[in-house]
């Protein structure tokens, strides 16, 4: 199943809870495959499915303003990747563990950079892409990516930062 | 013009993603030579980056989603059982004496059925069971064989669906209208796909179907579906190959066009 799971991955991290990113998923290739004549040649398929699921997220939470509370989205929007992590030896433990917290600040961004850092970092799409299904201009893409890695650098200063001069300098 | 580290911010993070331009990265990579403070920030973009693919390669579609995906009958119909589930089990590809041993028999399509419709009533009847296809061999076995077939006047389209955890497990040489078509089985995570390869031209562009061009390959996609069934038809120089499935139709047309 082509994508499947770059799609889950997006919507893990842009819904809140296993659940919704399942249906968010499956409910994109439904809307794939009832609009493929609306695929353009020449462009990329994930991209377009990813534009799909963006557009039903957005029907579905933005539009019927229903609140995501920071609590849901640490409850749940990282949930499902984390029991991907087999657990046992230590070192897997502290990558979830790791993995958990990143995606954590990750939910904690504002909206607009999330979806900026959940399309390119964990979509694995182009500035290009996903200024497309943003409906934004490249450029757009490229400072709120820069202000959300910015924000995420302060989250995570303990993981990104291992040295202790480097992390005086940064702050 | 000078650059300053502020505006150097949204470069060094282009430049992590590889998203810059020559004249960009020109700039850049001048100023990170004379800014102590910019080339740590540069290597902090890095390690971030490098955190998130750690997120990213963590997260994966649970197995419940593909089954609920694969039982959803607005995307699949339900999985091949019986005959054709045992006939096209990759567990059958270690069975290779099956393909060596059997003789090769050409299968008559119905007269005067336009070749689309003929593909798809095909790959049904393999699908169900209902049409004999010899498995067993690895993919280059099975080609070898299906291009022994023809005397090597032609070789079956091949295509590498490993990404998608397809495999070629079968091969069935076939005559429609008196002409000879050789039929790969691919299968893998509950989808099969048909692919026919003969030799045509312009007269065996289906009628009445949606046109994709591709501009990269300079080549057109001829798309039809019916019954559920989708279809995918193209030209490569002498050859016509159709690619048949219930796979959605985008995931076949990119699939055709990575051929």
């Amino acid at each position: 199943m082509a994508h499947l799971d770059d799609l889950y991955r997006i919507a893990a991290h842009l819904g809140h809870g296993p659940g919704e990113a399942e249906d968010l998923v499956q409910e994109t290739y439904a809307r794939a495959l009832a609009s493929y004549r609306q695929f353009e040649p020449g462009t990329r398929l994930k991209a377009w499915l990813a534009k799909i699921l963006h557009n039903l997220f957005y029907d579905r939470y933005r539009r019927a303003k229903r609140v995501i509370s920071l609590d849901d989205r640490e409850a749940g929007g990282c949930g499902e990747k984390l029991s991907a992590v087999a657990p046992g030896p230590l070192e897997n433990l502290l990558r979830a563990e790791r993995s958990e917290k990143i995606g954590a600040a990750v939910a904690r961004l504002p909206d607009e950079f999330r979806m900026a850092v959940v399309l390119v970092d964990l979509g694995d799409l182009s500035y290009a892409e996903a200024a497309e299904i943003l409906s934004c201009p490249v450029g757009t893409v490229r400072s709120r990516l820069s202000r959300a890695r910015q924000l995420l650098r302060q989250q995570l200063s303990d993981y990104v930062l291992d040295d202790e001069n480097e992390k005086k300098t940064w702050k | 013009m000078e650059m300053n580290c502020q505006r150097a911010e949204e470069l060094i993070t282009a430049l992590a993603d590889h998203e810059l331009s020559e004249l960009e990265r020109e700039d850049i990579a001048a100023h990170l030579r004379d800014c102590s403070g910019c080339r740590l920030r540069y290597q902090q973009e890095l390690a971030l980056k490098s955190e998130l693919r750690t997120v990213r390669d963590a997260t994966r579609a649970p197995a419940r989603l593909r089954e609920k995906i694969l039982h959803d009958r607005r995307i699949f119909s339900p999985a091949p059982t019986g005959l054709a589930h045992r006939f096209l089990r990759p567990a059958l590809i270690a069975a290779p004496l099956v393909l060596l041993l059997l003789p090769l028999l050409y299968f008559m399509g119905p007269a005067g059925q336009p070749i689309a419709l003929i593909a798809v009533r095909t790959h049904e009847k393999i699908v169900k069971g209902e049409l004999f296809v010899a498995s067993g061999g690895s993919p280059q076995e099975i080609k070898a064989r299906l291009s022994e077939s023809v005397g090597d006047a032609f070789a079956p389209m091949t295509y590498d669906l490993s990404a998608i955890k397809m495999t070629a497990v079968a091969g069935a040489p076939l005559e429609w209208h008196g002409r000879k078509i050789l039929a790969t089985i691919y299968q893998g995570g509950g989808a099969t796909i048909t692919c026919y390869t003969f030799p045509g031209g312009d007269r065996d562009v289906p009628p009445k179907v949606d046109v994709f061009y591709d501009p990269d390959k300079k080549a057109e996609f001829y798309l039809y579906s019916r019954d559920g069934i989708n279809l995918v038809f193209h030209r490569e120089g002498k050859l016509i190959c159709i690619l048949v499935s219930r796979l959605p139709m985008p995931e076949l047309l990119g699939i055709a066009r990575k051929s």
